[in-house]
């Protein structure tokens, strides 16, 4: 399993250091004041969706903005964390997330579109890709019938193009796995048209190491996920080193990185 | 000829589009929206790659006036304004409203979801030929909008013009 101390753990029993120390910072306001529903602020702005998906950070809803088909990621309120730190790391994971699609859109990544966004109840809404599958069914479904595994190839190479593209913009994703990337409706062929999305955990470094932990974390999903991949995920290295110049330095910094695992320092 | 589009998240209100070419009036209709007579953005329509730019630009303006957090100080200026890339607001007036010579305009108005006496105001006052909003594309002026958003040969791969311009809008107060 990956370890995730981004996705704060809600159910540990015993405060850790950290907590106490954030319980400083942000002191416990009166119950009452935690308990101001503001889960329901963004209840009129999603009266036509229907709740498609629910993960820990965000839902996703399907409708329509403004005639066209849309999806709106909602980053609900988080009891378990305090009130302000909640609105501070929600609003960043929105902004970031905005910000970074535009980023890889203007170097030529598809990305969804982003149609409108709302700071107040840190809802996105975004082109709805109908019909698109994630890459992770994809190659799910090509594995278990068993007919030419090396059509995966091909997705490989096209994986590793782009995030060598992504990387060099200097676009860090933070949380790469083949569930947050999508193929296009019809293009599970040689000419896959990747989309990649859920910028949430994104931001912006130049440093090989932040690359290299980026690559690390997909490899870790990949070959959790997909099962006797080595060989495939090898390819997309391979693509992702002959797509960029700057490619070498990243992988020097993968091979550190899977020595030592995701984390630089050994304190906190 | 003129097209109504329901804004979803604001179920009460509703957006009207206009589109006029052969305009004879431009100066005194600039005058008489400044002045709060008649009720709608004026927008230059070389501006506009698609009526669903100024519906995106519409709708994020109702939404600012609701959350109190206009930049403007109307709701049709705000719509102008966000149609722009840029933070800046008399630029974004100058480029995207309608200027006192020009022959063509293109008209948004936000009014409640039945009453249409706004739209029949516009349609009294304009001196002009009206046309219909799908025709927006014939007086769109490509390189211009793409000089303007600095819209790049490789997002042109991944995307419409269109995209591109919408995405620019949606994300400019936090780039």
């Amino acid at each position: 399993m990956l370890e995730r101390s981004r996705k704060i753990n809600p159910g540990a029993a015993v405060p850790l250091r950290a907590d106490r120390r954030r319980q400083r910072r942000f002191p416990r306001l009166p119950d009452g004041n935690m308990a101001s529903d503001r889960s329901d602020s963004a209840a009129p702005l999603l009266a036509g969706c229907a709740l498609w998906k629910q993960g820990a950070e965000a839902r996703i809803y399907r409708g329509k903005f403004l005639g066209r088909a849309a999806v709106v990621k909602h980053r609900f309120p988080k009891r378990y964390r305090h009130p302000q730190l909640d609105e501070k790391l929600t609003r960043r994971r929105t902004v970031q997330e905005a910000r970074a699609a535009l980023r890889c859109r203007k170097a030529g990544i598809s990305v969804p579109v982003v149609y409108f966004v709302d700071y107040t109840t840190h809802c996105i809404f975004m082109e709805d890709l109908v019909g698109s599958i994630t890459v992770r069914d994809h190659i799910v479904t090509t594995q278990q019938s068993g007919d030419n595994p090396e059509s995966l190839g091909g997705l490989a190479d096209e994986m590793g193009r782009i995030l060598a593209k992504m990387h060099d913009e200097d676009v860090i994703h933070g949380d790469l796995t083949t569930s947050n990337m999508l193929l296009r409706n019809g293009s599970e062929g040689p000419g896959a048209d990747l989309v990649l999305i859920d910028f949430g955990l994104s931001y912006t470094s130049a440093l090989p190491e932040d690359k290299g932990v980026d690559m690390y974390v997909l490899e870790k999903a990949f070959l959790s996920t997909h099962p006797n991949t080595e060989s495939l995920f090898q390819q997309l290295l391979n693509s992702y080193t002959a797509a960029s110049k700057k490619a070498p330095a990243v992988i020097k910094k993968l091979d550190e990185v899977r020595l030592r695992g995701r984390k630089r320092s050994m304190v906190g | 000829m003129h097209v109504t589009h329901e804004l979803e998240l604001f179920p009460e209100y509703s957006v009207t589009q206009m589109l006029f070419t052969d305009v004879k009036n431009a100066a005194a209709l600039r005058k008489s929206a400044m002045e709060g007579q008649i009720n709608g953005a004026l927008i230059n329509p070389a501006m506009l790659v698609d009526p669903f730019q100024a519906l995106v630009a519409a709708n994020k303006a109702v939404h600012l006036q609701k959350a109190g957090k206009m930049k403007t100080r109307s709701l049709l200026s705000e719509i102008i304004f966000n149609l722009s890339p840029t933070n800046n607001i008399s630029e974004a007036f100058r480029r995207f409203g309608m200027s006192d010579g020009d022959g063509a305009v293109h008209v948004v108005t936000v009014h409640p979801r039945e009453d249409m006496s706004d739209v029949d105001t516009i349609l009294a006052r304009v001196e002009g030929r009206q046309v219909p909003v799908g025709e927006i594309s014939t007086f769109t002026d490509v390189p211009g909008i793409k000089k303007l958003y600095k819209v790049t040969p490789s997002e042109e791969k991944c995307g419409s013009l269109l995209e591109a311009v919408v995405c620019r809008m949606a994300v400019k107060d936090v780039v």
